[in-house]
């Protein structure tokens, strides 16, 4: 556990009034690996989510990022961790719609504070938007709004990536190929950690956790046994 | 909205302060209107005559303010604040001859005259001064003409019972004699004058020939000499007083008195004008503060999933505070200067109503709306703002 990249120890969230949204769960997350998290909705996955992106801090319990304790600290210190180690993807994209691919890019580099235009432009060909720098979301597709969402995650070259439904508003077609794309950033070296409730996508991962009632009902580790290894 | 908010302030503010800044013109014109609120008379000496014992009355010697010391009246420090004035040499003259002569008083003055000032007190001041008898009183009502040239030697205006008693309308001439003593012997100076005009003020003035002061000098023989000069003066922020008593040190000799009733009453309309452009603009101000909240406040609340989103990709509080300071300070500075152009116009309209002219543009107004404007936009959008701070960057999870 100590070379996990996040860890998590009796990790306990409680919302106001009283909803208990994870419930003593101990994980953790090794480098390079691909993990899926599973569940029903209401489940707990989300919050889960939040805990190890740096988004939300739990209740009680110990939280660690790439060796730093998360557990305690103000919002700044929070939001830094976030910044250097964490790349989030979402369903809904959330691309700034008054601005460019090339600029939703580079806002992240801006935030993270080494803005490169030319690292930017990489990032984009890297997910195959290079044709594609200078439109506004609104002119792009669902499926290229979320690779420039990947692109904008990965521009900083964080630890992780985690990615929630990245695929639950996109027709199988867009689906698969961001699912591809994942799958190559994971090949490259990139820790993953995907929340969603396609079972199809499950059987992608190193390793999928099923969350029900805020519990770790189930943790299947299968890296190499997938590819019959 | 927001711009529309400021706009809306930042017209009002400046067409309030260009309308201020240019009321010490056009009120204090406007206030000529009244008449003068300070008369100048030479100090007499009186002398107690009688016996011991015995009372007898006394005696005033007759004294003059000379003519040739009236330009120093605009040297003094409060200058700008003399807004005009004229002096009066009274003559009583018999109009007309035989049987239907009548007795009136003739006061010689300035209708239109153009002084020299000989040593003006700084290099910026003009080295002239012109006015007259219209600058205070311009409330006559005159049928036919005003006497317009310095140099007419011929015409009069005359009271409306003078005209009345004497059947004179514009353009009838009518000769007028005076009698008094010349080289100790008596003598009469005869003159012709034509009617320029009939004037009705309602007051003393109605019962009086007025001409130019050198056709009075010359019919009396008192060359030079002034008996009173009345004088509208406006002074703001410092009493009336204290033009009357700087003026007795710049012409020795002379007596400023203050007509009281009218400067005080002067004073609280200036005062009133003041309070209320205070509190129009205080209402303008907190109208705009009021507009800018509610916009920051719904522009915040429309972008929360896009300040979650900034959030959660790394931005710290003070980039999501600057982002909207910014714009706050974007919206006061293009709703300033939008403002002060429909403020410009607005005192137009002010001064064209109020005024009848129009109010010149102060440029220094627009260095005072702008931070205004961005002044008012920052604090009203300080709490919205605050807001901006305290979204969660989890609600782009949560999908709320």
């Amino acid at each position: 556990m100590d070379d996990a990249l996040i860890s998590l120890e009796k990790v306990t969230k409680v919302y106001g009034g009283g909803t208990r949204a994870l419930n003593e769960v101990t994980l953790s997350f090794e480098k390079d690996e691909w993990t899926t998290i599973m569940g029903p909705s209401g489940s707990g996955k989300t919050t889960l989510l939040n805990i190890i992106g740096c988004l939300d801090v739990p209740t009680s319990g110990i939280v660690r990022i790439a060796g730093n304790e998360v557990t305690g600290v103000g919002q700044a210190a929070l939001t830094r961790l976030r910044r250097e180690n964490v790349g989030l993807i979402f369903q809904q994209y959330h691309l700034i719609p008054y601005l460019t691919a090339l600029e939703n890019v580079t806002l992240a580099q801006y935030y993270h504070g080494s803005p490169d235009d030319s690292k930017a432009v990489d990032a984009l060909k890297n997910v195959g938007m290079g044709h594609r720098l200078d439109h506004p979301p609104a002119h792009l597709s669902g499926g290229e709004q979320q690779r420039v969402c990947i692109a904008r995650a990965l521009v900083n070259e964080p630890a992780i990536l985690l990615a929630d439904e990245p695929t639950g508003n996109l027709d199988q077609t867009n689906g698969n190929m961001v699912l591809q794309l994942i799958e190559r950033l994971h090949e490259e070296g990139r820790a993953i950690v995907l929340v969603t409730h396609n079972p199809d996508i499950s059987g992608l991962g190193d390793r999928t956790i099923r969350i029900v009632d805020g519990s770790v009902e189930q943790d299947s580790k299968f890296r190499g046994d997938r590819n019959g290894e | 909205m927001g711009v529309a908010s400021v706009l809306i302030g930042a017209a009002v503010v400046t067409a309030l302060f260009t309308v201020s800044l240019g009321v010490g013109d056009q009120v204090g014109q406007e206030f000529t209107k009244y008449g003068a609120n300070l008369i100048l008379q030479p100090q007499s000496n009186t002398i107690e005559i009688g016996l011991p014992g015995v009372n007898m009355g006394s005696v005033t010697e007759q004294k003059y303010i000379n003519e040739s010391d009236l330009w120093m009246i605009k040297t003094i420090q409060y200058r700008a604040n003399v807004l005009g004035f004229a002096p009066f040499l009274y003559q009583m003259v018999t109009v007309g001859d035989g049987p239907n002569a009548e007795q009136a008083v003739m006061a010689g003055t300035y209708f239109n005259k153009t002084i020299q000032i000989m040593q003006p007190a700084s290099p910026q001041d003009p080295s002239e001064f012109t006015t007259g008898i219209a600058d205070v009183s311009s409330w006559w009502k005159v049928t036919g003409n005003w006497i317009t040239d310095q140099n007419d030697t011929t015409s009069a205006m005359v009271g409306s019972n003078v005209a009345q008693k004497l059947n004179l309308t514009v353009g009838d001439s009518f000769k007028v004699s005076y009698a008094g003593a010349q080289n100790g012997t008596a003598a009469t100076n005869v003159k012709e004058l034509k009617v320029a005009g009939i004037m009705e003020s309602g007051g003393a003035e109605d019962n009086q020939i007025f001409v130019n002061l050198p056709v009075a000098q010359d019919l009396s023989s008192r060359p030079g000499k002034v008996d009173t000069v009345q004088l509208s003066a406006l002074c703001v922020r410092c009493p009336v007083e204290d033009i009357a008593s700087e003026i007795q040190g710049k012409l020795p000799g002379v007596v400023g008195t203050t007509i009281k009733q009218l400067t005080n009453a002067e004073m609280g309309m200036l005062d009133k004008y003041q309070s209320m452009m205070t509190l129009v603009t205080a209402v303008a101000l907190l109208a705009s503060t009021m507009g800018i909240f509610t916009t920051m406040t719904a522009s915040v609340a429309e972008r929360r999933q896009e300040i979650g989103l900034m959030k959660s990709i790394g931005a710290e509080n003070r980039r999501i505070a600057s982002l909207f300071l910014a714009e706050a300070t974007l919206i006061g500075f293009i709703g300033g200067i939008t403002g002060f152009g429909v403020g410009i116009v607005l005192a137009q309209f002010i001064g064209l109503s109020v005024f009848s002219t129009t109010m010149p543009v102060k440029w220094e107004v627009l260095a005072v709306v702008i931070p205004i404007a961005i002044g008012v936009s920052l604090l009203a959008s300080a709490l919205p703002i605050r807001r901006a701070t305290a979204v969660e960057p989890a609600i782009v999870l949560r999908g709320e």
